[in-house]
């Protein structure tokens, strides 16, 4: 039986989705070119993955083997469409700068692994946090690497400027191998940090 | 083996009902909501195109509101439905290639102002929707706004930005009588001109597209009613 607190904190750093699990990378180069789109994005999914790990953990007794990875999908994607139907109708100027990724948050596979690898095997309440914790652990990743490409690609944060007219704004910050150096940086100073290391 | 089969299908039957209950219910919750964000939007974009340079009583704006209302899009909200019962005259015009379309004349005391017009076309991923913006000569671009596209944020998605759409301003569509092509260059344009605007990095495909179809649209009005008018004027 996990304690429930580490639940929550081990997927923010230790068992991070991104930089350990691998998880969710595509969303993380989408949508980290501006710190509003990120937090929006952020927001989205750990909704998403409360919501999701929890109904399926209340379903986890009842779901036939056979059809477990349709039924999920099926609810993952329900969720998805309200909290898109929700953005465009309390945030629309956010849903507008989202575009097609709000809706893609289905394919996220950091949603999809919880909900198998965590919801259909413990109860309800372990599920809503682990939801929480990956959904925190995932937001802590793309705000800092929407923080550096937003900061360097624009010269600004949260699409107030910062930098001097003068900066001339980096381009590869802007367009995703910018992300893809970002995020290569944090996997590495992470395992540093908590000398986990994959075994070659 | 065949009891199990028979509860897949109920279990499955049951969650594909209840989901589809569950956004059917959230869906006519929200729709109004939804519809009245988007009719608003497209008229804040109309008037983003046409550019008001007075507020819905007449008053001149200074340059930092009307900046901050018509190119950043913060028009006040009970200013909108002002503009279009006082100003704003919507025309159903049927163009040379047999389409039928809308011309939006920005009005005052008679007076045109402005025209703009709806244009649209392919960026990378998806269809961007626009309304161009003319002064009265019907050949400077007063206002350009695009909206409503499924762009990459932050590369195609730049297009609804104001940094880009102010870079249309004053730039020139007709000129010593005939059509020029308006250029979105690869990166910054250099030199500029009249003729040029600079394009978004990284987004080159979306740029292009844009063109396109402004140039495209822009002569398939010319072609039907911009032409006749300015002859009539000269006449």
């Amino acid at each position: 039986m996990p304690q429930l607190n580490s639940i929550v904190t081990d997927p923010l750093s230790d068992n991070n989705p991104i930089t350990v699990q691998m998880l969710g990378i595509c969303s993380a180069l989408a949508v980290t070119a501006q710190l509003n789109t990120a937090l929006t994005m952020s927001v989205a999914v750990t909704a998403v993955l409360v919501c999701s790990n929890t109904i399926i953990s209340l379903l986890r007794n009842v779901i036939p083997g056979k059809i477990r990875m349709i039924v999920q999908m099926v609810v993952i994607a329900s969720l998805v469409i309200i909290v898109d139907q929700v953005l465009k109708a309390y945030a629309f100027e956010v849903s507008k700068s989202m575009s097609v990724f709000v809706g893609l948050i289905i394919t996220n596979c950091i949603v999809m692994g919880r909900a198998e690898a965590f919801a259909m095997g413990n109860p309800p309440k372990d599920a809503a946090l682990d939801g929480l914790g990956n959904g925190l652990g995932y937001s802590a990743v793309l705000l800092i690497v929407a923080f550096i490409r937003e900061l360097l690609g624009a010269g600004s944060v949260f699409g107030l400027n910062v930098l001097p007219e003068s900066y001339p704004g980096n381009g590869l910050m802007v367009i995703a191998p910018g992300a893809f150096v970002i995020i290569g940086l944090l996997i590495w100073l992470q395992r540093t940090i908590t000398k986990k290391y994959e075994e070659a | 083996m065949q009891k199990d089969d028979v509860n897949t299908i109920k279990f499955a039957a049951i969650i594909c009902l209840v989901c589809s209950m569950a956004l059917a219910g959230v869906q006519g919750t929200l729709r109004n909501k939804q519809e009245t964000n988007k009719r608003i939007d497209v008229q804040v974009n109309i008037l983003k195109a046409l550019n008001p340079s007075f507020d819905p009583e007449g008053n001149e704006l200074s340059d930092e509101d009307r900046e901050n209302y018509f190119l950043n899009g913060n028009v006040p909200r009970e200013w909108i439905p002002l503009y279009f019962e006082n100003f704003v005259e919507t025309q159903e015009v049927t163009l040379a290639d047999g389409s039928e379309s809308k011309l939006y004349e920005l009005k005052r005391e008679e007076a045109l102002v402005s025209v703009a017009f709806p244009a649209e076309g392919k960026g990378l991923w998806s269809t961007v929707h626009s309304y161009v913006g003319l002064e009265s000569d019907l050949a400077t671009i007063r206002g350009i706004t695009f909206f409503d596209h499924g762009e990459t944020p932050g590369l195609g998605g730049e297009c609804s930005k104001p940094w880009f759409q102010r870079n249309f301003q004053g730039k020139k569509l007709w000129d010593n009588g005939a059509p020029v092509k308006l250029e979105i260059a690869k990166g910054t344009a250099d030199p500029v001109t009249d003729y040029n605007v600079d394009g978004m990095s990284g987004a080159t495909i979306t740029g292009n597209g844009i063109e396109k179809f402004v140039n495209a649209t822009f002569n398939l009005y010319n072609e039907s009613l911009f032409d006749e008018r300015r002859t009539g004027e000269e006449s």
